[in-house]
């Protein structure tokens, strides 16, 4: 009753305080989606990782073609053989590359090609050679290898530079293998007198791709909605203190809290009437910002917000959350004795623990020192447990660590609130 | 015939931390059952901090208090429990109206929710406030915010009802209500401790008084035996100013 009573009352101071009400449903509803269209681009640079390589084909043969059919299939890597309608050159190429505008270019020397076959049949004769067939017409030494050369900005990711130089080498290890077992064929079938036969090197090992999700319906990258959308939620959660404090305070200081005093046994269903009752507003702000990423963000041309699968994860850590930034704006609120001390340190503490927490920036993103604070953070378990809910679809079980802690943190504040605020009825 | 009392202060003595002198310094008195009771005397001389020793809400640091037979260091919530104050400051939530004021504090009370709307709707009218009940507090004057505050108090019927300067910044007609509406309270049977520093308004309405100043105990009995035992002095503004001098107090 005394409960209930108190969650009647805060609904209705909060509900005539029109700053505090914009303060934490349309502020938050109006920054998640400015900073979802800002790291929008951030977002799919750092996801996409497309690289534009300048190629030059001074071979104009087979391998040149086949290394620039296998890059092209690279949804990775954007080929450019010519600009302004004129074919690249190795001068032209390097050039670029020297000064920043491409960082790479890959330069398929003249005669490649002819070079290659040559350098097949000498190894292929060899080989043959070797087992008494046929003898030998030149040293393999002879012929000096293809010089093959990529070009590198020195600025470029080191991941892009492995990965280019990993096709590249993955490709020419491919047709080398190819010719030398066709000119094998070849000298098989001269010796024998039987036709070739077609050799599918694909069909030896398949290498799949898959994402380590929990359900059949996969798991995604991280994009700016997808990351934004919990990451300011929470943010808007633990600033439920503004409101819950403000009017702690100003209850205190008008002298409504000192009536509550004088009525015996109210005290502990004031706290828990606030405690509720601010609980459901951060859950409300919760379903409203889903709902923004679900319905408002494609309106802007951002991505629509992908839940995942495990709904009631999801439940479960909204709750989490909900009570570790009610918990958290009750200490500040008992603790703290004028509105400015509370609502300054508040406001500066909940922006540091967001910051630290991966709100701001994604945690690998951060510096590996700031990757190191940032577990003490409540926003971050928050934030993880979201990310393995929204981008894996994770089973409860694996977001129970995350559970565990704001349940622990909120406990614990709400513990310590309530101490202080009982040791204050009586001076 | 005399009442036995509801209120026993013995040697109450309390100093703030870091203050230079106590707030209250070795303060004795009793209240008697349904008697209006006049704790008396300037700003800042130690009234409120004694109305909240009594309610167990500030630790006396020396005496010893017994209100309705409980000792206050002990049994303070059940104290608090059985009594109704009005502070000195507006303890009411100005946002909400008049209304939701009272059923708030009403349930807070633990009153039965049959009988709220009816009790609250019953002293909005005694107290001229029915028409106003949907309004918020904050747009009340001054006299109206009194009034509701003192009802505050009243809603769970206390047996000993606390009221600290209750007519404090209030119109002629609000004052006139209240000291009635105390003058009726104590018919009933409620017994009435009444702090102010308006010595000509306590002389109208209490029995008995003790005066204070600077925390300290300089008069206490009936009016005749104050003025008496005090130089013969005509009311009690005279005998205070007799007994401390005219220099301004901090």
């Amino acid at each position: 009753m005394k409960i209930l009573a108190t969650i009647w009352k805060e609904s209705i101071l909060l509900v005539r305080d029109l700053g505090g009400m914009s303060l934490i449903f349309l502020m938050p509803l109006a920054l998640v989606i400015v900073m979802a269209l800002i790291q929008d681009n951030s977002f799919e640079i750092m996801q996409e990782s497309r690289l534009e390589v300048l190629f030059v084909d001074e071979d104009a043969d087979a391998l040149g073609q086949r290394i620039a059919q296998a890059l092209q299939a690279s949804p990775n890597i954007h080929l450019i053989k010519s600009l302004k309608g004129r074919p690249l050159t190795a001068k032209t190429a390097e050039r670029l590359v020297r000064a920043g505008d491409y960082k790479a270019a890959l330069i398929i020397p003249e005669k490649a090609s002819i070079t290659l076959r040559k350098k097949v049949e000498e190894t292929a004769g060899g080989l043959f050679a070797h087992y008494g067939f046929g003898s030998v017409t030149s040293s393999v030494k002879a012929s000096p290898p293809i010089d093959l050369q990529i070009l590198f900005d020195p600025a470029i990711k080191p991941n892009y530079r492995q990965a280019l130089t990993g096709a590249v080498e993955k490709m020419t290890t491919s047709v080398q293998a190819t010719w030398l077992m066709d000119d094998i064929q070849r000298r098989l079938g001269e010796a024998t007198g039987r036709g070739g036969k077609t050799i599918d090197f694909s069909e030896m090992i398949h290498v799949r791709q898959n994402d380590a999700s929990s359900d059949d319906a996969g798991g995604m990258a991280l994009n700016a909605v997808q990351h934004n959308v919990p990451a300011w939620s929470m943010f808007a959660m633990f600033f439920i203190l503004f409101p819950l404090a403000g009017n702690f305070i100003k209850e205190r200081e008008e002298g409504s809290m000192l009536r509550l005093r004088l009525i015996s046994g109210s005290q502990s269903p004031v706290i828990a009437g606030k405690f509720l009752f601010y609980l459901g507003v951060c859950l409300l702000q919760l379903v409203l910002m889903i709902g923004v990423g679900l319905y408002v963000m494609p309106l802007f041309g951002l991505s629509k917000l992908a839940l995942g699968a495990n709904h009631v994860g999801i439940v479960l850590t909204g709750l989490a959350v909900a009570m570790a930034a009610t918990g958290y704006g009750l200490l500040i609120a008992v603790y703290f004795i004028t509105p400015q001390q509370a609502l300054s340190f508040g406001a500066i503490s909940v922006v540091i623990l967001a910051a630290i927490g991966g709100v701001w920036v994604p945690v690998f993103a951060m510096p590996p020192i700031m990757q190191k604070l940032s577990p003490f953070s409540p926003l971050n378990w928050g934030l993880s447990a979201f990310n393995h809910l929204f981008l894996r679809s994770a089973s409860t079980a694996a977001i129970l660590p995350d559970l565990a802690k704001l349940l622990f943190f909120s406990c614990a504040t709400l513990a310590a609130s309530l101490l202080i605020h009982r040791s204050r009825i009586v001076l | 015939m005399i009442q036995s009392p509801i209120i026993t202060a013995f040697g109450l003595k309390k100093t703030y931390r870091g203050a230079s002198k106590p707030a209250v310094d070795d303060l004795s008195f009793d209240v008697r059952q349904k008697e209006i009771f006049g704790l008396l005397g300037p700003n800042g001389t130690g009234k409120s901090t004694t109305l909240m020793m009594l309610c167990g809400l500030i630790k006396m640091d020396a005496g010893s208090m017994e209100v309705l037979g409980l000792d206050v260091r002990q049994k303070g919530a059940e104290v608090r429990r059985r009594i109704g104050v009005a502070p000195q400051e507006i303890a009411l939530f100005p946002t909400m109206t008049a209304y939701e004021n009272l059923v708030y504090f009403s349930r807070m009370y633990g009153l039965p929710g049959t009988a709220i709307r009816e009790t609250v709707l019953e002293y909005l009218k005694v107290f001229g406030l029915a028409d106003k009940s949907s309004q918020r507090v904050a747009t009340f004057s001054g006299g109206m915010k009194r009034r509701l505050n003192l009802v505050a108090a009243l809603l769970h019927r206390p047996q000993l009802l606390i009221l600290d300067e209750p007519t404090s910044g209030v119109d002629v007609q609000s004052r006139r209500m209240i000291l009635d509406y105390m003058r009726r309270l104590q018919a009933e049977g409620v017994t009435i401790l009444y702090s102010s520093h308006l010595l000509d308004e306590a002389e109208k309405v209490c029995s008995r008084f003790v005066i204070l100043d600077e925390g300290r105990r300089i008069a206490a009995g009936a009016l005749a035996e104050i003025l008496e035992a005090n130089g013969g002095s005509d009311n009690l503004e005279q005998m205070f100013l007799h007994l401390t001098g005219r220099g301004v107090r901090d």
